[in-house]
């Protein structure tokens, strides 16, 4: 199943890109295709194309702020979670997708 | 409710990431300005150093554009693109009636629910066009605008100098518990909302012309991984070769300031970790507060020393966090140890 991800928290400096490398990671062990944006304080990086999104099933926002152009995820279904439970516990939110 | 305190905390931590930027740049080309420029009786004096001068100015513009920057942002979560014009007019006048930090808070947070409100508005297909660019920016800035001044900016200024005079006048014995308690905030999510909250407290103050609630929580950032760092050198044995790696990282994240560092061993064992950093952090903020520590930047660990003021006492801070961190965990995981032991003994 194709994935995409946003990550996203008030530093921008350290816990975002934690978080989008242990999604990465969780999402190959469980066989998932996923790509993960980072919105931390360099901006929006490995940003999320079009087709990017259009592909995926499901789009998760990792997020403690507001999503930057969030726009581009309207009609992809979302689901939302605190950037803690991609760091702490992120096979929950597979989990939660697989169902 | 706990949805909606949920989203609130969104909005204000969107507000800060943007915010935080600001702080720094102006922090810290403030203190430097000073810093060089000679000092006298009534305070430096930048009369002979046009160069400082220019320094001085460009770090005083950063922090009178952060309070825009805070309140455009907080409403921009709430409201989106047309909800930037009440957020930067609210921060604005906020600066302007002195009304602080807080005043930009409350300007930011109105500012983007009058304009979802304002969105709700049932209008004809032909006027909707004009609504985001138009109508709900005007009417929405025109309303932020007044109630800031006319309304409620002079009593948060007031409120926001009353409770500078507080913090000022503080005693040492009160000054400790807001250090205890700074510092246990910092370590206990590292990095997380609480930990955020604690630290835009000392940053917000930076810009109010208090340094030591940012001196006590600079000290505290850094001690969680430099401590759980020395405690994997210390005792070897008690760690594995994967968290002995994890505690060379976390070394070298403390000493740039980023708490994060600690989480792999808080995420492993977090009934041991989070009370032995919490303990490490609260000694080394209140350290810092008694050697009376002020720090220009938003940010922490020994990275930031040199825009600390008292810098030895910053340092004796974080040197005494580190062992204390390094010792509580230590002692914990081999009385657990221990304890795990003689139980298979028994049971084997």
């Amino acid at each position: 199943m194709k994935v995409v991800a946003v990550t996203a928290c008030p530093t921008g400096i350290a816990h975002t890109y934690m978080a989008a490398a242990r999604l990465e990671k969780v999402a190959k062990t469980l066989g998932f295709e996923i790509k993960v944006e980072t919105q931390g304080a360099m901006g929006i990086e490995n940003k999320l194309t079009e087709h990017d999104i259009s592909q995926a099933e499901i789009a998760i926002f990792a997020v403690d702020i507001a999503v930057e152009e969030r726009e581009r995820f309207n009609g992809v279904k979302v689901i939302q979670v605190p950037l803690q439970e991609a760091l702490k516990d992120p096979h929950s939110i597979f989990a939660k997708i697989q169902r | 409710m706990p949805e909606l305190l949920k989203s609130l905390r969104q909005h204000l931590l969107t507000g800060v990431s943007y915010a935080i930027p600001f702080i720094a740049c102006g922090g810290i080309l403030i203190a430097f300005a000073i810093a060089f420029a000679p000092m006298t009786p009534t305070g430096p004096d930048f009369s002979q150093a046009p160069r400082l001068k220019l320094v001085l100015d460009i770090g005083l513009a950063a922090f009178s554009l952060m309070l825009p920057v805070l309140a455009g942002y907080i409403a921009y979560s709430i409201g989106g693109k047309p909800a930037l014009v009440p957020g930067f007019l609210g921060g604005y006048f906020s600066d302007q009636v002195k009304a602080g930090f807080l005043g930009a808070i409350l300007a930011g947070l109105l500012a983007g629910y009058v304009v979802e409100l304002l969105k709700k508005i049932p209008v004809s297909r032909h006027l909707r066009p004009i609504m985001p660019i138009l109508v709900i920016p005007i009417l929405s800035g025109a309303l932020i605008g007044a109630v800031m001044l006319k309304l409620i900016g002079v009593p948060i200024a007031l409120l926001m100098v009353r409770a500078n005079g507080a913090l000022q006048a503080m005693g040492t014995g009160n000054g400790i518990v807001l250090a205890l308690v700074l510092g246990g905030m910092i370590a206990f999510d590292m990095g997380g909302p609480i930990n955020k909250a604690a630290f835009f407290f000392g940053a917000a103050m930076i810009r109010e012309g208090n340094y030591q609630i940012m001196g006590a929580c600079a000290a505290a950032i850094g001690t969680p991984p430099l401590g759980m760092g020395l405690a994997t050198l210390l005792q070897k044995r008690l760690w594995s070769s994967e968290e002995r790696e994890a505690g060379l990282a976390g070394i070298a994240m403390g000493l740039i300031g980023i708490t994060e560092g600690a989480i792999p061993f808080a995420a492993a064992d977090p009934i041991r970790v989070i009370p032995s950093i919490m303990v490490g952090s609260a000694v080394a903020a209140v350290i810092a507060m008694v050697g009376k520590v002020g720090d220009h930047a938003p940010h922490g660990g020994p990275i930031v020393l040199f825009v600390v003021d008292h810098r030895l006492a910053y340092l004796l801070a974080i040197v005494t966090g580190t062992i204390v961190t390094a010792g509580s965990i230590n002692l914990l995981k081999a009385r657990g140890r221990r304890l795990t032991e003689t139980k298979e003994e028994k049971a084997a």
